[in-house]
């Protein structure tokens, strides 16, 4: 045997596979000796087996349409946030007008760019996958309610006024 | 960072819903045990994830929904660990019913290994964690650190003491234990060779 028992931290790290160098070789030659430590990595080994042969449950239908909803059944609280023009940070502007301002009230004129009427303006820079532009938009006044409503994106796609909504933009795959 | 395509467009919720609800739920249902709270779980995730999109800062989308699930998951059990410590109130027990085996579980149980998550269920909520994230999210040491925002050294040992624990409790099953992913063999033979 000879060398040391390995730690409770390098029997996991061993038994994943994610030691490297000369750490595995040390691991590799003192496991193949020592019946205690090659028994501990087995042991995390067959956790990890069973685990995984455990089946996914499912997820429910009933779920995933009330996940869909979330957009007319969420309130959205956040305070604007100022969109990154160049899209090197995150997009992300909420206009959630109603959230300072009284809903009846007349729109602030000294706004320096276009606020749209929706609850919630997001653009997202982020590592997504990407998808689609029609999006489902619920106002303070009729929360129950979505409206289909065109996403415009500052800089290429952008052909009408500040983004409407959720987008999470796709930007790099990291 | 750069923008990839000059043409690009942003998917819509319903597209983030389709393409993340299953492992969102799935990861839910691993560490709660149960349906009930999986669902919560699952759509309290999507709640802050659409309330939040302001202070997403770029990463992978995956990362940041298993850091608000696990960390969803893990207040709801210090919040009942406070009930349960605490005298209990009228309601404790329509509030810990998301804890209980209703009927729902006897439709997981066609679907899941009951020992293995009656198992699972029995470690500590941060072994389980820990366990779940790495086993069968198959997260990173790194990156179940970061959701943790524990150290690496950390979630080493919690990973190793939560299998082992695992491993006890299914000690009954041992001549069952198989490899289940050849990697994960080959792994094995490399080790005893």
């Amino acid at each position: 045997m000879g060398s040391q028992h390995l730690s409770d931290e390098a029997v996991a790290a061993f038994a994943d596979g994610v030691l490297s160098g000369h750490a595995r070789d040390r691991a590799g030659r003192h496991t193949a000796a020592c019946a205690e430590c090659a028994h501990a990595v087995k042991v995390q080994r067959e956790a990890v087996w069973a685990l995984r042969a455990a089946a996914a449950p499912p997820l429910p239908t009933s779920l995933l349409d009330r996940l869909r909803t979330v957009p007319q059944t969420t309130e959205i609280t956040t305070l604007p946030t100022v969109l990154a023009p160049d899209g090197s940070t995150m997009l992300a502007t909420f206009a959630p007008v109603a959230a300072f301002v009284p809903s009846p009230s007349p729109r602030p004129s000294h706004r320096t760019r276009p606020i749209v009427t929706t609850a919630a303006v997001v653009a997202l820079a982020g590592a997504l996958t990407a998808g689609s532009v029609a999006q489902r938009v619920a106002t303070p006044a009729q929360p129950g309610s979505g409206s289909t409503v065109r996403t415009g994106v500052p800089g290429p796609l952008d052909d009408g006024p500040v983004i409407t909504q959720v987008g999470v933009f796709r930007n790099t795959n990291r | 960072m750069t923008i990839e395509s000059p043409v690009w467009v942003p998917p819509s919720w319903d597209e983030v819903v389709r393409e993340h609800a299953d492992r969102v739920y799935r990861l839910a249902y691993r560490l709660s045990g149960n349906r009930a709270d999986a669902e919560d779980l699952t759509q309290e995730t999507f709640v802050r994830v659409f309330r939040s999109l302001a202070e997403y800062k770029p990463g992978t989308f995956e990362g940041w929904l298993h850091r608000i699930t696990t960390n969803l998951f893990l207040d709801m059990v210090r919040r009942r660990q406070r009930i349960r410590f605490d005298a209990l109130p009228e309601d404790a027990g329509d509030r810990l019913a998301g804890a209980d085996p209703g009927p729902e579980q006897t439709y997981d149980e066609m679907h899941l290994d009951p020992e293995i998550q009656a198992a699972l269920d029995a470690l500590p909520p941060d072994f389980r964690v820990a366990v779940v994230l790495c086993d069968l999210e198959q997260l990173s040491y790194e990156e179940i650190a970061a959701t943790l925002g524990i150290k690496v050294g950390t979630v080493r040992s919690r990973i190793h003491r939560g299998r082992v624990l695992l491993r006890e409790a299914l000690a009954h099953r041992a001549p069952g234990l198989r490899p289940a992913e050849p990697g994960v063999e080959r792994d094995l033979s490399e080790a005893s060779a």
